[in-house]
């Protein structure tokens, strides 16, 4: 009985695929061959035009062979068909190049035949699948004869998946679906690419509000822009560009584009200026790709293939204004197989990468390395399948906020090709991703995205219409949820009520998540020549007394930025040998919004007199006792006091005028004395040091502010001898 | 507005305020029956409003009883009246000082704490006065205001509850209580409220206006535009029911009878601000950002501070990509106290 409804239900199929693609065919106009009779008059020209098209046939065919063996091996080695167009790296493309010209002359000739439409539609393809060209010359071979080749509908249909015609596209797969039988690779190929159809539909019916804006010429030329990253403050931009004046000048014989070379501009009044190529510290004669930048704009990974391996990951860091030469990461980042596209977390203490080594899920896979206390990579895990998939995950980036990752996928619910996906950290484990949308995405590849530290901005490659040339570089604005306009309207609610007028809300405001980060930043200068300095700084969670990370301000300019995640007690110290340290401290809460300081530091030398507040010391409300959290800032003093042994130090505590004269005296009198005591107890000699309360007689603030007080709420310390 | 609302208050006072009654006189005056007589032509000057002369009356009347309570409160009363608040306070507190248990003594001194907009003070004397009488309808109706004020709502709905009690045709209690409601989201018990107090007294624009608003809410558009429609019929000049009309028509996505409204008001008052800034609503909700800009301009240029304004303009600066403007737009409403406008601010302008 099974069997019976299983055979009818076959039969159903069969004779509906026949009916309709007989009544399609019927439809179409004839395919005109290649022959005198349909000629007449112009057996000469038919003749040489005959002879291009088996020319032309012949280039084609072994260019097709070329390209259904690499398809053959694709499947082969990932067990699925190639995602994206991208995939089948222009396979056969010298004989679909060679074949293109005198196909086009015999086209010109005769227009209306099938399966040379079919063949010049297929390399148009190779060559530029999305291209109004390719669609023409597949429409047209479909409606001269639809089944002049088997895979005739699968061609047409991604086309127009490519052209974002998500019905037609639709259509026309499940026509290709239906007309034979398909291996189960194929099947799930056209069966994933119907599906990323319905996503492409779903999501350009509600697409995202953002202004995509081209970057310009001072980033963008006539040749390929590609792989942005930026620093947090947007301030620098890092990219890989393939131009004529790349170093060396020579071309890859592979897709005749010049060598890549790294290129990067700086924002100066808000307005890039033109891009120059790094040094040849970086750029070489070959491939060299920029493949992430920290945060704070000081570490720079590029990509270089050497021809020994798949691809491999290189550190450089900024020294004064140029980048040193890159250093080819550790084995734990590095393999035999393709390592590309990397993203630091805020700290520097984890290194987010992409390999498609084996152990991964599937084809490229992202993994993290987090840094072992000798500051060296440790081995690198798999960041698992809640982000990713058997299909590929490229182009890593992590948000400064620590919480939010960036990565394109050719898996989850695409549009096609790569899209860009979000995910959250959220105790320790990954959101599931979520797409980006329309028009971020689209059915092709959407690769290297990254962020600006706010969060309202990000950037990206594109090859949309309207650019200067290949690829170029885009900024996108998120405008957030749509803004519903606000009306006046009055009414009298309380009679006898002066308020007569009430702006009523019409509907409420839509959240948009705000970065929970702030970007500190400036410059470090020596106090008496105010010449910009280098210097460590360590940025520590008062809370756990740990150091978080070390930055350094640049050799030449002396600017630092630092990112720090909202929900944290920081204590930021400025370091520099020959000098007092400086300190800072910022207490951001867990809900503060993004925000933007500029702290410029001047370091002050080891000299009599000097004075330096220590911003990170912490008593106990209106008590002398020392809060643990001050336990960094206080080591720091002893290191100090240590490394120059003949140093002898005024410990100076000072309150702000809230409470009595006398109070405030004393109570700043038993906080010096407090840091003394907890300076002896670490085995500073008492003869070094020297406590003192100051009361509220010595401000530095106004008294009129919390702010202004709490400066004025102060421990210092003074170098009385050297 | 604040010049109508003077006048409604000063006659409010007229009839709510305790003015003392009239004394009887004897035909042989002895010098208090002067006083007696003098208070009463004080009071008769008073309810016409002649507010100098009552004065006059009760100073007269005050010198020949220098104790005379209901003089000290009366006169307390013109003074009011005649802007003299401080005078006004140290009558009703001198007669307070006689007659500590007269609760209509504490009711005034909490009108003339009202009128200074002095909360604090005017909670005191309310709690005063409801302290010896608990059903005085205007204290309750009183309390009842001055918990709206503090966005108690449902103590207000209780204390205007009080005061309808006490009066079961206090029309401005019903209409007050409806507002409490409305302000708690209770729409219908609003709707069931400003209906009553149509009923007690249909010629109340404003509260057919209000009518309008809670059914608009309510997201029942056809009820508020004939809510809106009745005002309109008993005082065509009544713009405020214009331009309501409007917004239920837009909100209704009907923004061809909004616009015809909004113009229509801008026909009768030219430089109408909440009229201006609606058709900026409109342009911004056809995607017409530079209308939507010069009719936010308009409105800021009649009434700088309207906030509403300002985050219309920014909205259209935003899309005409003037996008430091529409930021310092957006923080210009924040001030002005559109508190949604902070949301944009912290996802476009913090950078």
């Amino acid at each position: 009985m099974l069997r019976l409804i299983l055979f009818i239900d076959t039969m159903k199929k069969l004779l509906l695929t026949i009916t309709v693609l007989y009544f399609s065919f019927l439809s179409f106009s004839q395919s005109i061959e290649f022959e005198k009779d349909n000629f007449p008059g112009k057996k000469d020209e038919m003749k040489a035009a005959r002879k291009l098209l088996d020319i032309g046939t012949e280039f084609y065919l072994q260019g097709r062979k070329e390209f259904d063996d690499f398809k053959k091996s694709y499947m082969s080695e990932h067990r699925y068909c190639p995602v994206s167009h991208y995939d089948y790296q222009k396979a056969g493309y010298q004989n679909f190049r060679d074949a293109l010209s005198p196909l086009s002359t015999a086209q010109a000739f005769n227009p209306n035949n099938a399966r040379l439409n079919y063949m010049l539609g297929f390399i148009s393809f190779i060559t530029d699948p999305t291209t109004p060209q390719t669609l023409k010359y597949f429409e047209t071979a479909y409606k001269l004869d639809p089944l002049a080749e088997p895979d005739m509908a699968f061609w047409l249909a991604w086309s127009y998946h490519l052209n974002s015609r998500w019905d037609d596209a639709i259509k026309y797969y499940q026509i290709y679906l239906q007309a034979g039988k398909k291996n189960a690779m194929e099947a799930e190929d056209v069966n994933k690419k119907i599906a990323e159809c319905n996503s492409g539909k779903k999501f350009s019916a509600n697409p995202e509000r953002v202004f995509v804006d081209n970057l310009g010429t001072a980033i963008n030329s006539s040749f390929p822009e590609y792989g942005p990253s930026i620093s947090a403050d947007e301030e620098t931009i890092i990219f890989t560009a393939r131009r004529d004046n790349s170093t060396g000048a020579k071309r890859d014989e592979n897709d005749n584009g010049y060598f890549e070379d790294v290129y990067s501009s700086v924002k100066l009044n808000g307005k890039w200026q033109p891009s120059k190529q790094l040094s040849k510290n970086v750029n070489t004669e070959n491939h060299d790709a920029a493949a992430g930048l920290s945060s704070d704009g000081s570490k720079l990974y590029v990509y270089r293939h050497s021809g020994k391996d798949g691809g491999d990951l290189y550190e450089s860091v900024l020294f004064g204004a140029d980048w040193e030469e890159p250093v080819h990461m550790n084995k734990y980042i590095n393999t035999k197989y393709h390592e590309s596209s990397v993203s630091l977390s805020f700290d520097g203490k984890r290194l987010y990468f992409v390999s498609d080594k084996e152990s991964g899920l599937g084809d490229r896979d992202i993994y993290y390395s987090d840094m072992d206390v000798k500051g060296e990579w440790g081995v690198s895990k798999n960041i698992g399948p809640i982000v990713n998939t058997k299909y590929g995950d490229e182009a890593v980036f992590m948000h400064p906020d620590g919480v939010t990752l960036y990565f394109s996928s050719k898996g989850h619910n695409t549009m096609g090709g790569y899209d860009i996906f979000k995910t959250t950290l959220v105790n320790g484990v990954w959101s599931a991703p979520e797409n980006l949308g329309y028009p971020i995405n689209g059915p092709d590849d959407d690769v290297f995205f990254v962020v600006s530290g706010s969060g309202s901005r990000a950037y990206f490659a594109s090859s949309k219409t309207g650019g200067f040339g290949e690829k170029d570089l885009y900024k996108i604005t998120f405008l957030g949820p749509e803004k519903h306009p606000l009306l006046n309207t009055q009414d009298q609610l309380m009679a006898m009520a002066a308020n007569p007028v009430s702006n009523l809300k019409v509907e409420n405001a839509v959240e948009v998540a705000s970065a929970k980060l702030t970007i500190l930043k400036g410059v470090v200068t020596d106090a008496k020549t105010t010449q910009p300095l280098e210097s460590s700084i360590d940025l520590i969670d008062n809370d756990k007394n740990i150091v978080l990370a070390t930055f350094k301000s640049n050799s030449s300019s002396g600017k630092y930025l630092v990112t720090l995640p909202s929900g944290k007690n920081y204590g930021i110290a400025v370091k520099r040998d020959g000098y007092l340290f400086h300190s800072e401290n910022f207490n951001i809460p867990d809900n503060a919004a993004f925000q933007e300081f500029t702290k410029d530091v001047a370091l002050k030398k080891i000299e009599i007199g000097s004075t330096i507040v220590l911003r990170n010391i912490f008593f106990d409300f209106d008590k002398a006792t020392i809060r643990p959290e001050s336990a960094n800032e206080l080591e720091r003093l002893i290191k100090l006091l240590n490394d120059n042994p003949t140093l002898k130090i005024e410990l100076g505590s000072h309150t702000d005028s809230k409470g009595s004269d006398d109070y405030n005296m004393k109570l700043s009198d038993s906080r010096s004395k407090s840091v003394v005591d907890y300076l002896i107890a670490k085995g500073i000699n008492t003869s070094r040091l020297v406590a003192k309360g100051y009361g509220e007689t010595k401000p530095i603030d106004t008294n009129e502010t919390d702010d202004g007080r709490q400066n004025n709420r102060r421990t210092e310390f003074k170098i009385l001898e050297k | 507005m604040k010049h109508n609302y003077y006048l409604a208050f000063l006659v409010f006072l007229m009839f709510t305020a305790r003015s003392q009654d009239t004394v009887k006189v004897a035909s042989n005056l002895t010098p208090e029956q002067l006083a007696e007589q003098d208070y009463n032509s004080g009071l008769a000057a008073l309810k016409k409003n002649e507010c100098a002369a009552a004065v006059e009356l009760f100073n007269k009347s005050l010198l020949a009883k220098p104790n005379f309570d209901k003089a000290l409160a009366n006169r307390a009363i013109a003074y009011i009246h005649l802007k003299k608040h401080s005078e006004a306070l140290s009558d009703i507190n001198s007669a307070i000082k006689l007659n500590p248990q007269n609760p209509e003594f504490y009711f005034n001194k909490s009108l003339i704490f009202y009128d200074l907009s002095q909360t604090d003070s005017q909670a005191v004397a309310l709690d005063n006065c409801l302290r010896i009488n608990p059903a005085h309808a205007e204290g309750c109706y009183y309390k009842g205001i001055a918990l709206y004020g503090s966005a108690e709502y449902d103590k207000s709905v209780e204390f205007f509850t009080k005061a309808i009690t006490a009066n079961p045709n206090y029309v401005y209690a019903y209409n007050d209580r409806a507002s409490a409601k409305r302000a708690k989201a209770d729409y219908a018990g609003a709707i069931a409220d400003y209906e009553k107090a149509i009923s007690l007294d249909a010629s109340l624009v404003f509260i057919h206006n209000n009518l309008g608003s809670a059914y608009r809410l309510n997201k029942n558009y056809a009820k508020a535009i004939e809510a809106y429609t009745k005002a309109l019929q008993a005082n065509p000049n009544y713009l405020v029911a214009l331009n309501n009309r409007g917004s239920a028509n837009f909100e209704n996505n009907n923004l061809k009878a909004a616009q015809s409204d909004f113009e229509d008001v801008l026909k009768k008052d030219p430089k109408n601000s909440f009229a201006y800034n609606n058709l900026s609503s409109i342009a911004i909700k056809n995607k017409d950002y530079k209308k939507a800009k010069d009719m936010a301009n308009r409105s800021i240029e009649s009434d700088p501070k309207n906030g509403p304004a300002y985050y219309n303009r920014g909205i259209a600066r935003q899309m005409l990509r003037e996008e430091a403007d529409c930021c310092n737009d957006w923080k210009k409403a924040y001030e002005l106290g559109v508190s949604n406008a902070k949301t944009f601010i912290n996802a476009s302008c913090l950078d």
